[in-house]
């Protein structure tokens, strides 16, 4: 015994036991949880979008029907794909649109207040008030903005592209609702990937732009050829997150059109919400779900190639 | 230093300094235009919550109260239970933050300074949770709960909490800023504790707690924003409409009297200040936060 206890094997295997001991025991309440909120919901969402379960009774498998009913395969060829799902996912799909735009324009923002010039930290405050406002609060802000007699429609009226007599929201118009929600996107989080922009900027060496500034290039060759190169991974980062935030698209919608006008702001979030607490199809929900989270992990590896891209050598 | 008076080198200057401040106030008239915009329907809803007087929406819109009072306040105090709904915040937001500030500063140590089987796996498995669309988990999550037996009448007012809190807790970002700051913690610090003979849950608590203080103080704060405005989890989750927070009441109040703007507004109001307090207060550290996040 005491020979063996002496070996180095047998002291390293003690010490690694442990090791592993103490490390997962750090980690068990975390892991715990985390298994039981994040990793056991993606487990028993795939099971459960192969099932027909209403929470009552215990999920029954039924194979690829749910999504034979989505796509409009199989036995529900007849009736062709579910239309509320794609008109939702076809909605979400337009939300894309807002990534692009909050990019460019928190870089943008980001280089303005990216100086040392009096009170440019009560702009960055400012920027910032809105991404630390609750959904709750901003739906109804904006709701109010938007009213048919609100700030937004007194601008509209005085540039001539409402009628004052008989104005009208946009929340209430199919063709702009979607619009108008983007905007709120835009405005709530332009701030927060203005943040991280800043931070990249600030890490990007100021002397290689005063020493190309020397040399004679202008500020755009600086801004093409060394800025924006810094700031690729903070842009590879942020405009995957935008553009997974985009395809969910739900709080603004929950709280500002609950998906109306005549559907056009009804994403397909909103489609998996209501399957789920409203019709309670949870198998049906839980495979719409997984189409959504497919296509959105899809758009973001587009989208990290093409951030990629260009930085071939 | 020898001062020369050449007029052509002191034109220049001028004209340098001419263009320096044209550019400057070229910068301040965007950066006030972009303020504006951010914080003018803050403005409006706080405005229309002190008002007592006229219609609500206006053309033009009136920038000033005519006739400001705490009436509507007063108001929306009596048509919902807006004190119990702010207690309800307060206690789901110390419950929310101290305990994933618990779970993450724990979890986080061996991630950053223990060597063993299975450390990257573990990591970026969490890590990788962070690009999946976590709201398809709603569902799953709502059955666990409801199979937990959290939701069962018997457990009361504590059970419908912890359902709330218990899906915030292991944050991944929390988790991942966290391990950043203890990477910068120098092992011979630790090691000499060791030494010392101090066990590996003092080395934590007397080391790398003290250490990462500025990072944890930034997490608490991303954290209590975003449980006190979470509001479709609670409203998912709570049969008892006593026990919604005040982000969830808010949407509750919206619904029930939307035709009454001005007591909906000043609810707003009430969701929104503390939440501004303490953004303004810490946002050094909030900032801080976010930048961690990027940087590492």
């Amino acid at each position: 015994m005491s020979l063996r206890r002496n070996s180095p094997q047998a002291a390293r295997n003690a010490r690694l036991g442990r090791t592993l001991l103490v490390a997962y025991g750090f980690m068990l309440p975390l892991l715990v949880v985390k298994v039981v909120y994040t990793f056991w919901p993606i487990v028993f969402g795939i099971y459960l979008a192969f099932t027909d379960y209403n929470i009552i009774s215990p999920p029954k498998w039924v194979g690829l029907r749910n999504f034979a009913e989505l796509f409009g395969l199989g036995v529900f060829a007849g009736r062709g794909p579910d239309p509320d799902f794609w008109y939702g996912l076809t909605n979400s799909l337009k939300y894309l649109l807002v990534m692009p735009i909050i990019q460019i324009f928190s870089v943008a923002l980001a280089m303005l207040v990216n100086r040392q010039i009096p009170a440019i930290g009560l702009f960055r405050t400012a920027y910032y008030v809105p991404v630390v406002t609750s959904f709750a609060v901003v739906g109804l802000m904006w709701g109010w903005m938007y009213n048919a007699f609100g700030p937004i429609n007194f601008i509209l009226t005085r540039l001539h592209l409402m009628n004052p007599a008989n104005p009208s929201s946009l929340l209430t118009n199919p063709t702009t609702a979607l619009l108008a929600l983007m905007f709120v996107t835009l405005w709530k989080g332009i701030g927060y990937y203005m943040v991280l922009y800043l931070a990249g900027l600030q890490s990007i060496d100021r002397n290689l732009e005063e020493a190309a500034l020397m040399d004679g290039a202008n500020r755009a060759q600086v801004f093409w050829n060394i800025t924006l190169p810094g700031l690729r991974p903070v842009i590879l980062v942020c405009s995957l997150l935008s553009t997974i935030s985009a395809i969910k698209v739900f709080d603004e919608i929950f709280v500002m059109t609950g998906g109306g006008p005549a559907g056009s702001t009804y994403t397909a979030m909103f489609f998996v919400y209501s399957a789920a607490f409203q019709n309670f199809r949870y198998g049906y929900a839980a495979a719409a779900g997984l189409v959504v989270a497919v296509v959105s992990l899809l758009f973001g590896m587009v989208n990290f190639r093409l951030t990629r891209g260009g930085n071939t050598q | 230093m020898v001062l020369t008076r050449d007029p052509q080198l002191e034109a220049i200057r001028a004209r340098k300094r001419t263009r320096a401040l044209l550019s400057n106030l070229l910068v301040y008239a965007v950066l006030v235009a972009v303020a504006v915009i951010s914080i003018y329907p803050f403005l409006w809803t706080f405005m229309t919550s002190l008002e007592t007087k006229g219609g609500v929406f206006e053309f033009p819109p009136r920038l000033l109260p005519q006739a400001p009072s705490w009436r509507n306040y007063a108001a929306v105090l009596e048509l919902v239970p807006i004190a119990r709904q702010f207690l309800n915040s307060l206690i789901i937001s110390f419950f929310g933050v101290s305990l994933s500030v618990l779970f993450c500063t724990l979890a986080a140590y061996p991630l950053a300074k223990m060597r063993f089987p299975g450390r990257n796996f573990v990591f970026y498995a969490i890590l990788a949770t962070l690009v999946l669309p976590n709201e398809a988990g709603l569902i799953v999550n709502y059955v666990t709960t409801a199979k937990l037996g959290l939701l069962k009448p018997e457990l009361g007012v504590a059970g419908q909490f912890a359902a709330i809190i218990l899906p915030t807790l292991p944050s991944t970002v929390g988790l991942f800023l966290i391990r950043q700051a203890y990477l910068s913690v120098p092992t011979e610090l630790l090691e000499a504790a060791r030494m010392d003979g101090a066990s590996e849950l003092l080395v934590w608590r007397r080391v790398m707690l003290p250490l990462a203080m500025p990072t944890i103080a930034a997490f608490s704060i991303l954290q209590f924003v975003a449980i006190w405005n979470s509001f479709l989890w609670p409203v998912i989750i709570l049969r008892d409409r006593e026990l919604y927070p005040l982000a969830a009441g808010l949407l509750d109040l919206a619904g029930t009297f939307a035709t009454n703007t001005r007591a909906v507004s000043a609810g707003a109001v009430i969701q929104v200040i503390p939440i501004l307090i303490i953004f303004f207060i810490f946002q050094r550290y909030f900032m801080r936060g976010l930048e961690g996040a990027v940087k590492g």
